[in-house]
Formats: structure tokens, C-alpha cells, sequence
């Protein structure tokens, strides 16, 4: 190269243009439905972590003559459950429960299945075919049959029903990072990467990965609202958390019976689960359209 | 503006100071000031690169633009009727009755779902309330007239069972189906290969011909414009900067840019050799300078380019080019002969 | 012609396009394509779409493996005689879609730089080399550097990505449609810039394009194909003076006139080019051609030389001496 160092700029004075993300934040901050939904979305997270400061009493202490008392009451601002338990904080509470059931199988199933469809995509051929089939499978079960019917081998508990939830999960973020990788290996950016002679590693680590996990990641959050709603049906059946720990799910499980005598009472988890459940999917909407890059 | 004079005393189009908008911050000046004639009969090619407005004034002249979305100025009249009034029936009677439009892709022009045939005589049962088995068998005419072989047997295909040059002449018999007066055309032969691409242009000048419909012809290909038009107007960045018959401009170009377009397409060149191009990217249209907007890129730019107005430099049958450096080469030229 | 830097040998790709058995159907995408790179010349090809000219890029530049047939750059052998990566920084490739051959999470500098550290070079030699590159095909590194594809115009982004191929100092670049997307004025500007750096390197081009006047205008020699054959190859002023193959002719033909006065009077071929699934037995050109006579719907022709390095498929070129 002629063309010495002292001729170029020197590399600190390179105009650094707006980033790929922050061009996202910019755009996701103008979608104002998205914003509170993500506001609402924090807000419960938070309330998750800092359960025991914010809830007024403890979600385990019982009260025979509170038993179903009215939203309002004095001490109990939210009523009590069929056991005279608080309900404000059991909801406070089972905002911990549901939302790691909600959240952690889409994080795990997030990992395994974007490794395998990033594979079987980037692969294609053979391997393409066979791990798609394989999926497709299990794809073909519906996923509230699939999540009982592991749950109901493995049994009761937490971590059993966390396993059910992220096999079910696994199959459609497999299938979307499949197709979303497939779409960007076509891309003639692709080609120059396997022109200049990169590994196959070095190709997916630099060029695949940056242009597919967003997509994959924002399907997986439309899914937390779903594993939510999962967990809670599991432990509505007896399958998941068990009593007496605070789960929405489980909640609307016990009040059943009170539907007559507190309907609104009875509702109020169902309300919890209605209300995380919108506010990821339009958070996950809004960040679908934040990120989609016009030329 | 200097509209065009024609070589008819009731033009078949009349264009004035037509301007198009469209809202956004900061809001896109995407035609500016355009005026034009067209005569019956006659074609005029309007020459433009990507983003030169030379779509969106086509798309005016049929009010296929979003209306929340744009601001049109100026007048349009085609075939004395005042375009930008229209309204509903009368709305739909101009687009594809007075007027009509073949676009660059077919494919995306007509629909999957329906047989070629169907698409033709559905507008012509439309537009001029034919019974069925009269619109079958204009349907059928239509074809034959753009010379489609075995055109009975092709009246029941559908869009994707023919091929690209095939589904060009589907669109063009489906654009002339209720004999309009005007065919608008956008860059109707780009997508097709060369050996498709000049049948098309052939049986569009025949038909224009046969037919004597006014045509405008909007491409980005000096060649196809010399092909089919009569008269050529060149345009830049939103505005008309030349125009005259099409012998006149490619013979004798006076704007700069019309001269470096014809270098970019090797008018003259000799192989092997650096192209006399013309350097930089056309202005943004949220964002044109003040007075000529190709000034930025001109190599004859000086300070009176960037004042408003332009002035404008006229040669006669409706020859004019809006440049600095023209219009007073001509006025010297001019007073040496006097002296 | 002296000796080779790139040669194709008979090459052969074939996609399968669905059914399985005797109702299989095939693609005959190139079909006994071979064909000599002198250093320093520019090859133009042309020829419509299906013609196999993308195909036979991407076969030059090993993106695709050919069925039979192979690719040998200084006289060597790609693959068992010279290793593939080392191939790869010897030839590159400009595409046609500036766009889509840039990652769009990647700035332009880190762009330009991937080629050079993919073969070993430290980060900040490779981002020095990117910036003396950039600067080179008229885009500011400081200005143009850190931003990223979107946010260029075609021109540039097309600018960058030739960049990015000269970062391997590569001999042979291969351009498929390269400026084809570009608008004129600015294509212009393009060419510009690739005959500057093919004095200044001394490159050798193989560029690919539908568009004659510029194929004409930055070629030495220009081959001609047709559904996945060649039809002729020759010297350009040769070629465009006098063509020995009917369908060259016929290209020439429908070419637009530039001139008010000589405007096309008829075209010199009906209909579209045939589907490349099942091309026409003997001449894959007899369909159309206005010359077919006897042994053209039934023998193949072979390669006839028809002048100074010209040479030309076509059964009407009997009397010339056959190449081998």
C-alpha cells in the first residue's frame, strides 16, 4: 500500500453513526402503546424482585374469620382468600412464581432452540431435513397436551413443570430461527463471507448471528405470555406449583369455589395473568417494528 | 414555466405547475413545478433516474397517490376534463377509461386468482356495461391485438402459466381494453430481457399508432425513450430542467445534465476510455437546494445558479432547457450576430 | 495469448428442480463451459436471464461446485493442486445487489476489514488497510467509515463493496451485474473508478452484464451464452462488428437505438428465451433462429474459429477450422 499513515485518518476521529440498537431504542420510544407496555412490563419485574419491602403481609399467614372477605376490607385492601390470607400480597408474591415460570423456560428454550435452528438453517441440506422433521413432531402435539402430558410423567413440582414448559417451547423457536437463518444465508453478504474464505464458524459468529437473534429473541418474548398462562393451567391442574405457595395460576385454582360468593375476589389473579400477559406480547410487538430495518 | 406548446390546438393533456408533496418531517418535494402539453396522438418519453419524481407525476395523472399523505398543486386536464377535482364514478370512469397505466411488473399488475381473459372483460363489463360474452370476446380481440399466438387458448391462463414477455402484452391488452386516450406507461420494458424488451416497445409504438392514443413513457433508458418517443423531457430532481423533440435533445443537449446523461450512456464513447460522468448523487428531495438543483454537481455551476428563478433558455417547437450557462450562451450568440 | 490466470475446463452445474424419478427435473444452468482469463484482460459476458452467466460467476469464484468440470488459476488446479482459501484471496467477487452484500450490523470499516483478518491480519492492520480502501474508491473513511449500510446510497454501498474485494489484493475480480443496479449517472461514475484501479493493479475483470453498451465499452473480449452454453467468444470490437453466431446478431439488434433517425424497425427475435429446464436438443438456439437449417435441430455444433481468437458455436461456421 502506498499510501503511508500519516495520510489517513487516524482511527479516534472516525464518525461512529447511530448504532443498529440505538436506532431501534430511538424507534421504540416513538411507539407510545410499546413504551407502556414495557413500563408496565418493568413495573411487574420489579415488584417480583422486591416482594417482601413492597407486600403489606405475609402470603403464608392464614385467618379463620378473614376467610373471603371483600375487596376493601380494613387491613385487607384487596380481600382475603378462602384461607383469610391477604391477597394483595399473595398477588405481590405470585408475581415471582408466575413470572419465572413465565420467563425462565422461554430463556432456556431460547438458547436451545436457536442453537438448533441456527444450525439446521446455516447447515440445510440433510441435516436441515432430518432436525426439522424431528421437530415437527413434537410440533405436532398441541402445546397445552404436550406440557400435561410431560408434566403429568415427570409429576408435581417446580422444576418439572419448568422441564414440560421448555420442551414445548423448544420445537416453534427452533423452527423460526430455521427460517429466519435459511432467509439471511441467501443474503449475498453471505456469499462474500464464504468468498473471502471465513470458516463456516467465523461466518455464523460474525455475520449470521447479529442479523438472527434479534428476530428469534423477539418471537421468544411473544411466548412468555403463553408459558405463563402454561404454568398457570398446570398448576390450575395440580401439576405445577403446589399449595401453599402463591402462583396466579394456582390462585385461580383455589378461589374456584368462591366464584359465587367473591366473584370479583376469584377474578383478581386471573386479572394478574390477563394484565403480564398483554403487556409482554405488545412489548414484544413493538419491539418486532422497532427492529425492522427499511433500507 | 414555459409549458409546451403542441402541435394541436386542444392538447390531450395539459399540465400546469404541478407540484406533489408528500407529508413527513421534513416533508418530500417530489414534483416541482412541472408543465406540459400533450397533443392526441402523441408520445412524449419522460427521461429521469431513481427518485426524479418521473412516478409519482404518472401516478398524479391518475390520482393513484395516497390522498392523506400527498399535496398536489397546479392543474391537470386530460382530455378537458379537470383531474384533480374528480370524484368517485367519475373517478373511476378516468382511470383505466380516459387514461390507463402499464407498470414495469405484470406480475404484481394482475391478479393471481383470475384467468387473463376474466381480468380484461371484467373491466370492459365496468366500464362500459358490455354483456359477458361481449367482454369474452373484446376480451379475446384485445389479445390478438398485441399479438399473443394461439390468443384463444390464452384467454383461460393465468398470469403465472405465461412468461415474462407473455405477461407483458396480457398487461398492455388489459391497459387498452376500454381504448383509452391515454396510455401512461412506467417503465413498462425494464424488467424484461433485451431480445423481450424491444418486441414490447415495437408493438407499443404500433399500437400507439394504430390506436393514435396520447402516450407518456416514463424510463430511465435513453435508448427505449429514443425508441418510442416523439418528444423527450428530461427530469431531475422533481423538476422538467429540458425538453424537445427527441432528435433536438439527443442531437443538441443543453442542460448539463441531460449532456452528462448522454455520456453516461456512452453516446459518442470510445471503448476503453474514462466516461465523462457526472460526479456526486442527486440532491434529497426533503432537502433541495435553493435555484438549480443540479448545481451542486454541475461542473459549469456559478453564483447565479443558486438564486431563484432559473432562467429559461427557449429554442423554438417547444425546445427549453432551465439553465444559467444556456440561456446566456444563447444571448451571446445572439448579440454577436446583431453586431 | 499468454499463459492463462484463470481458466474454466468444461464446466457442468445442473440444479434439481423438483420430481424424483424419470419425472425429475433438471436445471441445465451451465452446461461444457470452459473458457481462458489472460492477466490483465477483461472478459465481458452476456446473454439474457437463464443463461447460466450468474451460475458461471459464482463456478469461477467456487461458491458453487461444479458437477464435473473444474477451475484452475495459474495454471493450477482449485481444490487438489491450490488450497481454496488461498484461492479465495487470488479471485473475489463484486454482486449485484449493494445492498444485500453488505451485513447490516456491520460498519463499512469492519466490513472492508473482515476479508483481510479472515487471513490473519490484527485488527488494527486490517482497519488501516480498510481505510486506505476506502479512501481509494472516493468514500471518506472518517465520514463513511463508522456508518452502516443503510445509511449509503446504492453508489456508495457498490463503492465499498468493491473495496471490500480489493482488501484481499486479490488478481481476478469477478463482477456479476455490478453496476446494473446503479442509476446511469452514477454507474457511470463506477466504471470510472473500475478502470482506474484496473491500470493502477493490474486486475484482471470478468464482468458479468445484460447491458452491451457498457459490456462493449470496459471489455477486451466478450463471451456471449445462451441457456447455459457459450455461443461465441471473441475479441469485443470483433464481436460487435461482425458476429459469427446468429443469436450474438440478433442481441446486437435488439439492442435501442440511440438514434431518432435509425430506430428499430423490427425485432430480431419472437418470444421469450426457453425455459433452461429442458433446452431445445442439437442447438439450444434453433427455436429462434432465423439461419436453423438441417443438422441444427439435431447436432450439436461444435466451436468453430471464425477469426483471430473468435470463436463461435454455430453450424453455419462449417467451413472454419474446428477448435479443440
Amino acid at each position: 500500500m502506498a499510501v503511508t499513515a500519516e495520510t489517513i485518518a487516524p482511527l479516534a476521529t472516525i464518525e461512529k453513526s447511530q448504532g443498529y440498537w440505538r436506532s431501534v431504542w430511538t424507534r421504540f420510544l416513538r411507539d407510545k402503546v410499546a413504551v407502556c407496555a414495557g413500563l408496565v412490563a418493568a413495573g411487574l419485574v420489579l415488584m417480583a424482585i422486591f416482594t417482601p419491602w413492597i407486600a403489606p403481609a405475609d402470603p403464608l399467614q392464614g385467618s379463620m374469620i378473614k376467610r373471603l372477605s371483600p375487596i376493601g376490607t380494613e387491613g385487607y385492601p384487596l380481600g382475603a382468600d378462602e384461607l383469610g390470607r391477604d391477597m394483595l400480597s399473595r398477588l405481590i408474591y405470585g408475581a415471582r412464581l408466575s413470572l419465572f415460570m413465565g420467563v425462565v423456560p422461554v430463556l432456556i428454550a431460547f438458547a436451545i432452540g436457536s442453537t438448533i435452528g441456527i444450525a439446521a438453517g446455516y447447515l440445510g441440506g440433510w441435516v436441515n431435513t432430518i432436525t426439522m422433521r424431528v421437530l415437527d413432531v413434537l410440533y405436532a402435539f398441541p402445546s397445552v397436551l404436550l406440557a400435561i402430558a410431560i408434566s403429568g410423567a415427570l409429576g408435581a413440582g417446580i422444576l418439572n413443570g419448568l422441564l414440560s414448559l421448555t420442551v414445548v417451547f423448544i420445537p416453534p423457536i427452533a423452527r423460526v430461527a430455521e427460517s429466519v437463518t435459511t432467509s439471511v444465508r441467501k443474503l449475498e453478504y453471505i456469499e462474500a463471507a464464504q468468498a473471502s474464505g471465513a470458516s463456516s464458524l467465523q461466518i455464523v459468529r460474525d455475520h449470521v448471528l447479529g442479523n438472527v437473534l434479534g428476530p428469534i429473541f423477539v418471537y421468544s418474548t411473544s411466548l412468555i405470555s403463553v408459558s405463563m398462562i402454561l404454568a398457570a393451567g398446570l398448576s390450575f391442574l395440580g401439576l405445577g406449583v403446589s399449595p401453599p405457595n402463591a402462583e396466579w395460576g394456582l390462585m385461580l385454582n383455589t378461589l374456584r369455589n368462591a366464584i359465587y360468593v367473591q366473584p370479583w375476589l376469584a377474578a383478581l389473579p386471573g386479572v394478574m395473568i390477563f394484565l403480564t400477559s398483554i403487556s409482554f406480547n405488545m412489548l414484544s410487538d413493538g419491539l418486532r417494528s422497532a427492529m425492522d430495518v427499511k433500507q | 414555466m414555459t409549458p409546451l406548446p403542441s402541435q394541436s390546438d386542444t392538447p390531450l393533456v395539459r399540465v400546469h405547475d404541478l407540484s406533489v408533496r408528500f407529508a413527513g418531517t421534513p416533508p418530500v418535494h417530489a414534483v416541482n413545478n412541472v408543465s406540459f402539453d400533450l397533443a392526441p396522438g402523441e408520445v412524449l418519453g419522460i427521461l429521469g433516474e431513481s427518485g426524479s419524481g418521473k412516478s409519482v407525476t404518472l401516478k398524479t395523472l391518475l390520482r393513484l397517490l395516497p390522498e392523506r399523505k400527498t399535496r398536489i398543486t397546479g392543474t391537470i386536464e386530460v382530455d378537458g376534463q379537470d383531474v384533480l377535482s374528480l370524484q368517485g364514478r367519475a373517478l373511476a370512469d378516468h382511470r383505466g377509461g380516459v387514461a390507463s397505466m402499464i407498470f414495469q411488473d405484470p406480475s404484481l399488475a394482475l391478479d393471481p386468482v383470475y384467468t387473463i381473459g376474466q381480468q380484461i372483460a371484467e373491466t370492459v363489463i365496468r366500464h362500459e356495461g358490455a354483456s359477458k360474452t361481449d367482454a369474452m370476446a373484446r376480451a379475446l380481440e384485445m389479445l390478438e391485438l398485441v399479438r399473443i399466438p394461439s390468443a384463444r387458448r390464452r384467454l383461460d391462463n393465468y398470469p403465472h402459466e405465461m412468461s415474462g414477455g407473455m405477461r407483458q402484452r396480457a398487461m398492455i391488452a388489459l391497459a387498452l381494453a376500454c381504448r383509452p386516450k391515454l396510455l401512461l406507461a412506467d417503465e413498462p420494458t425494464t424488467a424484461l430481457d433485451a431480445t423481450v424488451q424491444i418486441q414490447i416497445l415495437l408493438l407499443l409504438r404500433d399500437l400507439q399508432q394504430e390506436l393514435g392514443m396520447g402516450v407518456i413513457f416514463v424510463t430511465h433508458d435513453i435508448g427505449v425513450a429514443v425508441e418510442v418517443s416523439d418528444r423527450l423531457a428530461v427530469m431531475y430532481a422533481g423538476s422538467f430542467v429540458e425538453t424537445g423533440s427527441v432528435r433536438d435533445v439527443i442531437r443538441d443537449a443543453r442542460h448539463p445534465y441531460s449532456k452528462g446523461l448522454l455520456a453516461a450512456n456512452l453516446v459518442g464513447a470510445v471503448p476503453g476510455t474514462r466516461l465523462d460522468a457526472v460526479p456526486g448523487a442527486p440532491p434529497a428531495l426533503s432537502a433541495l437546494p435553493e435555484g438549480c438543483s443540479f448545481a451542486p454537481r454541475c461542473a459549469h455551476a456559478e453564483a447565479a445558479c443558486s438564486a431563484s428563478p432559473i432562467p429559461v433558455w427557449t429554442g423554438g417547437d417547444g425546445r427549453w432547457a432551465r439553465c444559467v450557462q444556456a440561456s446566456r450562451a444563447e444571448a451571446m450568440a445572439g448579440a454577436g450576430g446583431r453586431s | 495469448m499468454s499463459a492463462p490466470i484463470l481458466s474454466a475446463h468444461n464446466l457442468v452445474k445442473h440444479f434439481n428442480a423438483g420430481g424424483f424419478g424419470a419425472a425429475r427435473k433438471v436445471v441445465r444452468a451451465v452446461d461444457d463451459v470452459s473458457f481462458e482469463l489472460a492477466p490483465g484482460e477483461t472478459l465481458g459476458v452476456v446473454g439474457e436471464s437463464g443463461c447460466g452467466k450468474s451460475t458461471t460467476a459464482r463456478l469461477l469464484v467456487q461458491l458453487l461446485t461444479p458437477d464435473s468440470g473444474s477451475v484452475r488459476f495459474d495454471g493450477k488446479v482449485v481444490g487438489p493442486e491450490l488450497p481454496l482459501k488461498a484461492f479465495r484471496s487470488k479471485v473475489q467477487m463484486v454482486f449485484q445487489d449493494s445492498f444485500a452484500s453488505l451485513n447490516p450490523r456491520m460498519t463499512m470499516i469492519d466490513a472492508v476489514a473482515f476479508g483481510p483478518m479472515v487471513h490473519g491480519a490484527s485488527r488494527g492492520e486490517a482497519t488501516r488497510k480498510a481505510q486506505d480502501l476506502l479512501d481509494r474508491v472516493g468514500l471518506d473513511p472518517a465520514r463513511f467509515g463508522g456508518r452502516y449500510a443503510h445509511e449509503l446510497s446504492g453508489g456508495q454501498r457498490q463503492r465499498v463493496n468493491i473495496a471490500r474485494a480489493l482488501a484481499f489484493d486479490p488478481q481476478v475480480i469477478v463482477l456479476d451485474e455490478a453496476v446494473s443496479a446503479l442509476d446511469k449517472s452514477v454507474e457511470a461514475q463506477v466504471l470510472n473508478l473500475l478502470m482506474d484501479l484496473r491500470r493502477e493493479r493490474g486486475l484482471t475483470y470478468v464482468f458479468i452484464s445484460h447491458d452491451l453498451n457498457v459490456v462493449r465499452h470496459i471489455s477486451d473480449r466478450v463471451m456471449v451464452m445462451y441457456l447455459g452454453e457459450v455461443a461465441e467468444i471473441g475479441p469485443a470490437e470483433s464481436l460487435y462488428s461482425a458476429p459469427r453466431h446468429p443469436y450474438t446478431e440478433a442481441l446486437l439488434a435488439a439492442m435501442p437505438s440511440l438514434d431518432p433517425d435509425r430506430r428499430t424497425l423490427e425485432a430480431p427475435l419472437a418470444g421469450d428465451p426457453p425455459n433452461p429446464i429442458d433446452p431445445p436438443p442439437g442447438c439450444r438456439f434453433h427455436t429462434r433462429c432465423a439461419h436453423a437449417f438441417g443438422p441444427c435441430s439435431t447436432q450439436v455444433p461444435v466451436s468453430y474459429k471464425v477469426g483471430k481468437s473468435h470463436v463461435a458455436a454455430c453450424h453455419l461456421n462449417t467451413s472454419k477450422e474446428q477448435v479443440a
